[in-house]
């Protein structure tokens, strides 16, 4: 009747280190680095810094976008608006810049004002009138590339001056500055969902949402703010997206919400919520990217790997399908 | 078709006048009733707007060819709905058959291109949709992996496969006789003899056999549907199976309409067929709506981009009205559950 | 007469545990057999066993002295079980008639369904249990739960049962319904259909069955005629010891006025409701399901927002918008169903326990896991929850154990007023005694405790005083020493629908 001490002090050092391994962030993660050593053995061009560092730059908006899904999935819920608001951001940015003269600088926070608030609208429906998710996030994402189509009209928005492109283009320390960018923001969403209240309040929505709320844990307002985190991230990977590509066009972003969810999924994140995490979820999108860099080298077109993507994501939910079984979960 | 609202117990008899207002009522509040007074007001709208506003003598809106173009211009629109709606009913969604469409129309249009019959053309895309159908069903009803995920990665796949394929190549030369929307028997567009005749024939499938039946059963309750003696995976299955045969009709008539195959869906097709299910009283949460409302929804979204054409709206807007069109039906439907609860 | 159901020497296994080890039941047609024990006796695996969702490892099933065997539950519909659960299995988007013959509607001569014939079989069926005032066209959604649960009765008929099994059919019901329930149970008893009927609650057992069966720990105790047995008696059959003190109220200092609540209102359920809990106190609020306790909990938790009037804490006005806000300022919720608003199952004991406090229990920005750990032992310790360690899922733990977690949980927010919701339902009898104890050790440590429950004498024997609320308001209020079951019931349901009197509903073999 009385507790025993809890199991973490009984078990051993190399019994944890057995857990970890096995859990899904362990195995991707010895998948990642058999996977970069076979590619840096196989492919020439594959181990030169200069392609590391440019993956590094490609991957980032995906990555970005991935945080917040991460949270939204843990919370049971999905966003499937992001590459509308990814390409919205895009053309708000370039529309409010050329088209209406504002200052660059300006646009630039519009666009993420945009996309933020973008965010939150996808929130407020899902949290104040409860409509599904799915369902919300599959309208806005109609309705938010329709805006971005009726505002941009078709046209492109080119011609940036030079110190735009620092962001999308350039290094600091040698390193692309997005991905500085990414790898603070990881970090920090990391330890934000291991180790705070709001994470742990997060997997305890997952897993039950009604039971969150008698318990107190402010599940309204938490949810309003993972997705327009959602909204504000799909914004700055479009403002990133529009500086290394240097144009603006309203398709921007289009099948996004693939790359990411199947980043997230991959990365140990069960599609009914409850469990994940930020560790895994890049992982996961840095296997992503691997893998599209891997087939490009070995000669497939770019818009052939995206079949290859689809795959991964159906794959990578039977694996955590069974994993969960295995562990006797629901 | 909705349930009639007032109480018919033997033991009382309500005057035949109130049984008929009473059916009356629920006739006029069901989806069908609105997308059709819809489809007229916007008519009048349109008519009156030229006619008072333009000056013009009589309104190009009714005009034969305007009048035939928003009845066949999502015909395989409203087909390919017929499939989805079937699925959404069933509590899944498919969001790749946008995709789908491409692939078998292209495969279509090659087979016409190299020699093949004319009737295998137009016969594959069914059978290979059917197939499609089958695989995602398999992931979804025995594998237990959610129908948005399936769906999902299957569009990448298919539209990675279509670019496979086609090399981004459009596909010219197809020889006339392949042509099967161009036909008018009768003078009516064959686009819409084939949208008509599946909707009904659909309609009729879905109230009256156990099959159709056991699709709401399982939207509605699935562990309910297994105690009735129902099998949901065996039902999924013909869903997603059935689903995949009508985007396979769709993809035929898509791929006939022009004597060329363009290399590429137009972009968000899927979510143009979904818009239709969802528009037509197909609710999203699965167990109810209707195929007659699908399809009213095609032809009316059809109606609504000619009136925007005339009202000198640009139609690239018309994407955002689709979301907000969604966003209306979805939350009309939500209201309407949550006050039943009370 | 034979025996239409005869189970012998049935023994059903799962992994680690025996749910049924030789156990025996046998019910003739025309019979109303209870069937009753704690939980994790046996009862829902035997039922499961009779309607053909599991088969037993050995044993033998008889109907009608054949035996049978079935793989799967629709083998067992087909010989004429069918079950009632309490999560009714209907379809709320389809009417009435398609519900009650979903799976096998009427056809007509080309093999398609026929609306129809379906329409006036499902009249028919209605009126042949007496419910004259339910449109077969309605859909079922829209309907209210005593409705549905005969729409359920009328699908089982559909399929010609001769065996009925029902679990728990009153949870939900109100008073009006359960008793439209009683006669249609007496109805089908009547046309020679058995019922199983399963209940917590022994009032319901006394009034409707003919013979009782208790089962304890997977076995079978025993099997008794109602009218040669008591309350006692059945109690003893499922825990195997008297409970003499089954509800031992210690007494304590009554000190001021904690809680008190002014013309609270939130429609439709709570209307313009006043009363007021002292520390020390255990009031208790009974009522009818349906009157609104419930849900005057939920708006004083701030779980649903009020409409109109105020709550006092320690004589000064609050306002409580949201649980957050509730806890803060000392008042914690245990709620009716700990599954699915208690607790977080497929979590540790440790976090559950953690759970509403956790703001509290921070290091700068993060959760302090030592401390969360050290709380979690404690609670463990001091509630005598039974549980391998701090770190074993919830789920894992039995009802009795689960609910102590809840509670535990709220007690971690040291709370001034205690709402516990239907704090012992579904527990057997020995956790039962235990949260008992524990209220009172609450009440003498100075809390205000105000608890809702359906169970007459779980009242009675709890209370300081106990308020009664009637459609959403307080109708009645009584002390210790004034309470009696009559008083209680004729205040719950006074111009009550069957207008039958208040004695009628209770019967000898549960007197205090």
């Amino acid at each position: 009747m009385l507790a025993t001490e809890t199991s973490s002090q009984t078990t051993t050092f190399g019994a944890r280190a057995r857990t970890l391994l096995l859990s899904q962030e362990g195995v991707l993660l010895v998948i990642l680095v058999v996977s970069v050593a076979i590619l840096s053995i196989f492919s020439a061009p594959f181990r030169t810094v200069e392609n590391i560092l440019n993956q590094g730059r490609l991957l980032t908006e995906v990555g970005l976008v991935a945080l917040p899904m991460t949270y939204i999935i843990i919370t049971g819920g999905i966003d499937l608006s992001v590459g509308s608001v990814f390409g919205l951001s895009a053309v708000v940015l370039g529309y409010t810049w050329d088209k209406l003269g504002f200052p660059l600088e300006l646009a630039i926070v519009v666009a993420l004002v945009t996309s933020t608030i973008a965010g939150f609208v996808n929130g407020w429906f899902i949290v104040r009138v409860g409509v599904p998710p799915l369902i919300m996030t599959l309208a806005t994402l109609a309705f938010y590339r329709g805006l971005a189509e009726g505002i941009s009209q078709a046209r492109s928005a080119r011609g940036y001056p030079e110190w735009f492109y620092q962001l999308g283009q350039r290094e600091v320390l040698g390193v692309p500055t997005q991905l500085w960018i990414l790898v603070i923001a990881a970090i920090v969403a990391g330890i934000i969902l291991a180790r705070t209240v709001f994470g742990r309040s997060l997997y305890a929505i997952g897993n039950n949402e009604l039971g969150a709320r008698f318990s107190g844990i402010p599940v309204n307002r938490y949810k309003l703010l993972i997705y327009t985190f959602s909204g504000f991230m799909s914004g700055l990977a479009g403002y990133i997206f529009v500086s290394r590509v240097s144009t603006t066009r309203s398709d921007m972003g289009t099948g996004l919400e693939l790359d990411v969810i199947a980043a997230v999924v991959l990365g140990g994140t069960s599609i009914f919520g409850g469990t994940g995490s930020i560790a895994g979820t890049m992982i996961g999108v840095v296997l992503i990217q691997l893998l599209k860099n891997g087939l490009s080298l070995a000669g497939m077109k770019g818009d052939a790997t995206i079949v290859v993507i689809g795959l991964v994501l159906i794959f990578a939910i039977l694996v955590n399908n069974y994993i969960q079984r295995r562990s006797g979960a629901s | 078709m909705t349930a009639t609202s007032e109480p018919v117990s033997p033991a009382a008899q309500p005057a035949v006048l109130s049984q008929i207002t009473g059916w009356l009522h629920s006739m006029v509040s069901s989806q069908e009733a609105v997308l059709a007074i819809s489809l007229i007001a916007l008519t009048v709208s349109v008519s009156l707007y030229e006619t008072l506003v333009l000056g013009r003598e009589a309104p190009r809106f009714l005009a034969e060819r305007n009048i035939a173009d928003i009845l066949q211009g999502n015909a395989y629109i409203a087909v390919a709905a017929i499939g989805v709606s079937m699925v959404i009913i069933s509590g899944n969604i498919d969001i790749s058959v946008g995709s789908l469409i491409g692939v078998l129309a292209t495969i279509s249009g090659l087979m016409a291109v190299n020699g093949f019959p004319i009737w295998l053309a137009w016969l594959t895309p069914l059978v290979i949709g059917g197939l499609v159908g089958a695989v995602i069903g398999f992931l979804v009803a025995y594998l237990r992996i959610p129908a948005i995920v399936v769906t999902l990665g299957m569009l990448s796949i298919l539209q990675g496969g279509l670019i496979i394929m086609t090399g981004g190549a459009w596909i010219y030369d197809i020889p006339p006789e392949f042509q099967l929307a161009q036909q008018r028997p009768l003078g009516i567009p064959m686009p819409v003899i084939i949208m008509i005749v599946l909707t009904i024939g659909a309609a009729l499938w879905m109230r009256y056999t156990a099959y159709g039946r056991a699709i709401y059963a399982v939207g509605g309750n699935a562990e309910a549907a297994r105690l009735s003696g129902i099998s949901p995976r065996a039902t999924l299955m013909r869903v997603f199976i059935i689903n995949g045969v009508f985007v396979g009709v769709a993809a035929v008539l898509f791929a006939t309409q022009f004597t060329t195959i363009q290399s590429t869906v137009p972009p968000g097709l899927e979510l143009f067929v979904i818009t239709a299910s969802v528009v037509g009283g197909v609710s999203i949460l699965g167990g109810t709506g209707t195929v007659v409302g699908s399809t009213l929804a095609a032809v009316l979204l059809r109606a609504i981009n000619s009136a925007m054409i005339f009202f000198n709206i640009s139609p690239y807007w018309l994407r955002a009205v689709q979301g907000i069109l969604i966003l209306i039906t979805v939350l009309a439907d939500l209201l309407r559950r949550r006050r039943q609860l009370k | 007469m034979e025996n239409i159901l005869d189970l012998q020497h049935i023994t059903k296994t799962f992994p680690g545990v025996k749910a049924l080890d030789d156990v025996q039941f046998e019910m003739r047609s025309g019979e109303v057999h209870a069937l009753l024990g704690e939980n994790g006796a046996g009862k829902s695996t035997l039922i499961k066993i009779v309607s053909g969702v599991y088969k037993p490892d050995s044993g033998e099933i008889r109907l009608d002295g054949k035996p049978v065997s079935f793989e799967n539950p629709r083998e067992a519909q087909a010989h004429g079980i069918a079950t009632i659960y309490q999560e009714l299995s209907l379809y709320p988007e389809l009417t009435v008639a398609e519900n009650i013959f979903m799976g096998h509607a009427p056809r007509n001569a080309v093999g398609m369904i026929d609306w129809g014939m379906m329409r006036r079989r499902a009249e028919e069926l209605l009126a042949s249990l007496n419910i004259y005032d339910m449109s077969v066209t309605r859909k079922v959604g829209t309907m209210t739960v005593g409705n549905r649960q005969r729409v359920e009765i009328a699908k089982a008929l559909s399929l010609n049962a001769r065996i009925l099994i029902m679990d728990e059919p009153t949870a939900s019901l109100t008073e009006a319904d359960v008793e439209r329930l009683f006669s249609i149970v007496r109805l089908l008893r009547e046309r020679g259909v058995g019922i199983i009927y399963i209940s917590h609650r022994l009032q319901e057992v006394f009034e409707l069955a003919d013979r009782v069966t208790v089962l304890r720990d997977g076995r079978y105790v025993g099997t008794r005629q109602v009218g040669q047995t008591n309350e006692k008696e059945l109690i003893t059959m499922m825990v195997g010891r008297t409970i003499s003190d089954m509800f031992p109220k210690l007494p304590s200092e009554v000190g001021k006025p904690v809680l008190e609540v002014r013309n609270l209102t939130c429609r439709p359920m709570v209307r313009d409701v006043n009363f007021r809990v002292c520390g020390g106190e255990i009031v208790g609020l009974a009522g009818l399901v349906g009157s609104g306790r419930s849900e005057l909990a939920q708006v004083i938790f701030g779980f649903t927002p009020a409409e109109a009037g105020e709550v006092l804490l320690d004589g000064k006005t609050v306002q409580i918008r949201n649980p957050g806000q509730a806890m803060k300022l000392g008042i914690a919720y245990v709620p009716e169903d700990r599954g699915t608003q208690g607790l977080i199952r497929q979590m540790k004991v440790r976090e559950n326990i953690s759970l509403a406090i956790l703001r509290w229990l921070v290091r700068g920005p993060f959760v302090d896991r030592r401390s969360e750990k050290s709380l979690a032992a404690r609670t463990i310790d001091q509630l005598k929850i039974r549980a391998y360690s701090t770190e074993q899922i919830v789920n894992k733990l039995s009802g009795g154990n689960q609910q102590k977690v809840v509670v535990g949980k709220w007690l971690a927010a040291k709370p001034r007023v205690l709402i516990m919701d239907e704090p012992t339902r579904g527990i057997d009898v020995g956790a039962k005694a235990e949260i008992h104890r524990l209220m009172s050790e609450l009440a003498q440590q100075g809390l205000g405790i105000l608890m809702i429950s359906s169970e007459l004498p779980e009242i009675l024997g709890m209370s300081d005083r106990v308020l009664v609320m009637r459609e959403g308001t307080i109708v009645d209020e009584f002390t210790r020493a004034e309470a009696t079951q009559e008083k209680i019931v004729a205040a719950m349901m006074s111009e009550s629908v069957n207008n039958q009197p208040a004695q009628e509903i209770i019967r000898e073999g549960e007197s205090i």
